[in-house]
């Protein structure tokens, strides 16, 4: 009665289109969109190369620190500005029409015009600042070392020569830092995976679609089973397991597209990520069951409040703004420790960005707990459920 | 009126639905607007860097961690290697700073120790290394003659101190507007879904087939019968779109007031009536209540996120938004973000905007259309 009562609940869950929408098919769907949409996400956030314009003047050309430092700073691969030489009423013009950060007019003083506050527009700033003070500093150093030749009674100095040196030293980069971030640094990865807790939650449609089927007061195939002489537990069982195997069905084939398609990078700590998988869809399947049996309502009101919950889930950990699952975890931690949605991304996260396992294996507990605790719920709800008449 | 009335009789069993939709863009908007603070002059724009110093007590180093917090948003709050690393992935600190002991020391002594970092490698982090670097370039010339710590340090921050004069020619309140823009932009995936969800499955109540055929049987004229649908769905667009504006008031404040605040009202008037369009055209193409979840979700979350809704459009590919063309949520996102740059608000500045809405009306117009071909086609068939 299992094997037969299991062969039959996978047809009817692989026969249902609107089931296999949302757990085959919208994941997917939603999986592209990520990527359309983050696909350059991060890479916009980088330092780029900034658009300014320079007023052209005598005080410019007299400038020669300055001259030569934008000289440099425009040049070679990892140039930071790209300069445009001009006159004063062409620059205003570039910098309405938004195609510069700012532009700056030499006259007695430096002065920087943008169009608003930014990022590119303080960095602007602070690279002429910076400047200015090499200035101050390469003068300060050339006119000691003027004095200390003086005082050595040299009076045949080589100028050129000293500023020339003092410019170097200025311009020498001695500053030693030691990058130690992870390289694991890639948030959007966090989107991919609230997909996944997606898809695993949604699994819970499958559970309780069969849970229903199985259910006297839903469906008149319930009534019929609830007649027949099977031991409910068995068949509920059978059911279940049956939801579970579509459910990762549909779970690894989103694996396989998020990797190869969309390559995503789930760490590379495969049976962990197995694992993870496994309870994430558990977890799925008890919020169905409990929807099921819990909530005395027909069966779109159910797959609404199942939608629902996995939406606020997902959202809580980040899948409509990366930073919303970082703004709750450390405000109100609480929330996300009772949601499942974040207990699978935080696995994922986990073992991506972590090199130890104790985050990991929290999350995997939490899970367990969690789906533990649902189904007990359910159990008392279904058990001894007998009717006289319906 | 009886066609009327249970219009919203229905409609009021989804109320859920709505109040759903609803609290995601009063969350989306409360958690954007604590974010900025508003103002019209130069404002530096401040890393956040977290700073670690294993040499407290020193001179020489508080001088540099002085000059990192002056010109960044340090952040103190976060203990141990854990908390530091969870802030830097979700970008709440763009860079660390590992003073190591004994730092100010070994400076005096004329070395040049290594310092540890993390970086998160955007654009706030560049900033935040440009200036430790630029500090240590500046401690290590000026240590080469100097023996007296404290001469020392003045002569450092004498030379850090230099500020040119910046001089800002927009006087607009850029991070109000881009709140207001974010808001509308946002506000465009809860209108859609709203509408679309709502009037599909109200609309596919009065479709069902034993509803329909006694509709048709009783006295009352089609034409009527019709008019009283469209006019209530209209009514339940146009008394949401009053309601996600009332919201924007009280979130973005008396800014709504003015001639540019009135400019994003209408033009989020325009596209709620292209979404209801759409909602009554995909009324018509479908009638089963499960498949309309599946489509709303995909059309909705589809046009958000290819055109700029949650992610700015400035951040988007451009082959996807060559792509969003297609898509009126494209122009009117676009005409938020036009709104927030404009100078100064006059018909010759609002053109492109009202092309835009243009657009916009031209694709309810299509949507109208393709509606009246497919249910004139559905009538035939049946």
């Amino acid at each position: 009665m299992f094997w037969h009562n299991f062969k039959y609940s996978l047809k009817v869950l692989f026969k249902s289109k609107v089931l296999i929408f949302w757990t085959f098919a919208f994941p997917i769907l939603m999986g592209i969109f990520f990527n359309l949409a983050f696909s350059d996400i991060e890479n916009s956030e980088k330092l780029d190369v900034i658009d300014i314009a320079v007023v052209k003047s005598d005080e410019f050309d007299k400038n020669i620190i300055f001259k030569e430092a934008f000289e440099n700073l425009s040049d070679g691969d990892d140039k930071l500005f790209d300069i445009d030489y001009t006159n004063l009423d062409k620059a205003k013009q570039l910098l309405e029409d938004d195609k510069i950060t700012g532009y700056l007019v030499f006259n007695d003083d430096i002065n920087i015009v943008v169009s608003s506050s930014g990022i590119n527009e303080t960095i602007l700033k602070y690279v002429v600042n910076e400047i200015s003070s090499n200035a101050e500093m390469i003068n300060t150093l050339a006119a000691n070392d003027i004095n200390n030749e003086i005082k050595k009674g040299n009076y045949n100095i080589n100028y050129e020569e000293i500023y020339a040196g003092a410019y170097k030293l200025v311009n020498k980069d001695t500053a030693k830092l030691h990058n130690i971030s992870n390289k694991n640094l890639s948030y959007t990865m966090i989107e991919y995976y609230t997909l996944i807790a997606m898809a695993c939650l949604y699994g819970g449609i499958l559970s309780m679609y069969i849970i229903n089927y199985k259910l006297a007061n839903m469906n008149s195939v319930g009534k019929r089973t609830a007649i027949s002489p099977v031991h409910r537990g068995q068949m509920l069982v059978s059911s279940l397991l049956a939801s579970y195997v579509v459910q990762l069905i549909c779970v690894t084939i989103l694996f396989v597209f998020t990797i190869f398609v969309l390559k995503v990078d789930y760490g590379d700590n495969l049976p962990m990520i197995i694992l993870l998988a496994l309870a994430g869809s558990l977890a799925g399947l008890s919020l169905g069951v409990i929807v099921a049996t819990l909530i005395k309502a027909n069966e779109n009101a159910k797959t609404g409040v199942l939608i629902a919950i996995t939406m606020l889930g997902c959202f809580l950990s980040g899948m409509m703004g990366i930073t919303m699952k970082y703004i709750v975890d450390t405000n109100v931690p609480l929330v996300n420790m009772i949601n499942p949605a974040s207990m699978i991304t935080d696995g994922f996260y986990a073992l991506y960005y972590y090199s130890t396992l104790d985050r990991f294996i929290f999350d995997i507990v939490s899970l367990l707990a969690f789906s533990i605790l649902l189904i007990f719920i359910s159990y008392f709800g279904l058990r001894r459920q007998k009717y006289d008449s319906i | 009126m009886t066609v009327f009335k249970s219009f919203w009789k229905v409609l009021l069993k989804y109320k859920g639905t709505i109040i759903l939709y609803s609290m995601i863009l009063i969350i989306f908007g409360a958690i954007n607007m604590s974010t900025s603070d508003s103002s019209v002059n130069f404002e530096d724009s401040k890393p956040d860097v977290l700073i670690v110093n294993e040499d407290k007590g020193n001179k020489v180093s508080d001088n540099l961690v002085k000059y990192i917090s002056d010109n960044s948003n340090v952040i103190n709050d976060l203990k141990g290697e854990d908390e530091i690393n969870d802030a830097l992935f979700y970008r709440n600190v763009n860079y660390v700073i590992y003073i190591p002991k004994d730092y100010g020391k070994d400076i005096m002594d004329g070395k040049n120790p290594e310092i540890d970092i993390k970086s998160t490698g955007d654009y706030q982090a560049s900033l935040a290394e440009m200036m430790l670097k630029r500090y240590i370039q500046v401690q290590n010339i000026y240590k080469l003659n100097i023996s007296s710590e404290d001469e020392f340090i003045k002569l450092i921050n004498n030379n850090l101190s230099k500020d040119a004069s910046i001089e800002v020619t927009s006087k607009l309140d850029t991070n109000k507007l881009s709140n207001v823009s974010t808001y509308f932009s946002f506000a465009s995936y809860s209108i859609m879904a709203v509408i679309i969800f709502i009037i599909c499955l109200v609309l596919s109540s009065f479709k069902e087939k034993t509803i329909n055929k006694r509709t048709i049987i009783s006295s009352m004229n089609y034409k009527k019968y019709n008019r009283n649908l469209l006019f209530a769905s209209f009514g339940y667009s146009f008394i949401l779109w009053v309601f996600f504006i009332v919201l924007g008031i009280i979130m973005l404040g008396d800014i709504m007031f003015t001639s540019r605040g009135l400019v994003y009202m209408l033009n989020s008037f325009v596209f709620t009536i292209c979404c209801l369009t759409i909602a009554l055209f995909i009324s018509t193409l479908v009638t089963n209540k499960n498949a309309v979840n599946g489509i709303v979700n995909v059309v909705a979350l589809g046009s958000s996120f290819l055109c700029g809704a949650f992610v700015p459009a400035e951040w988007l590919p451009n082959s996807v938004l060559t792509f969003a063309h297609i898509l009126p949520t494209y122009w009117y996102i676009n005409s938020n973000d036009l709104l927030k740059t404009i100078q100064v608000i006059d018909f010759t500045s609002l053109e492109p905007i009202f092309i835009n809405m243009l657009v916009v009306l031209g694709f309810s117009i299509l949507f109208i259309i393709l509606n009246n071909v497919i249910s004139k086609y559905k009538q035939k068939v049946s």
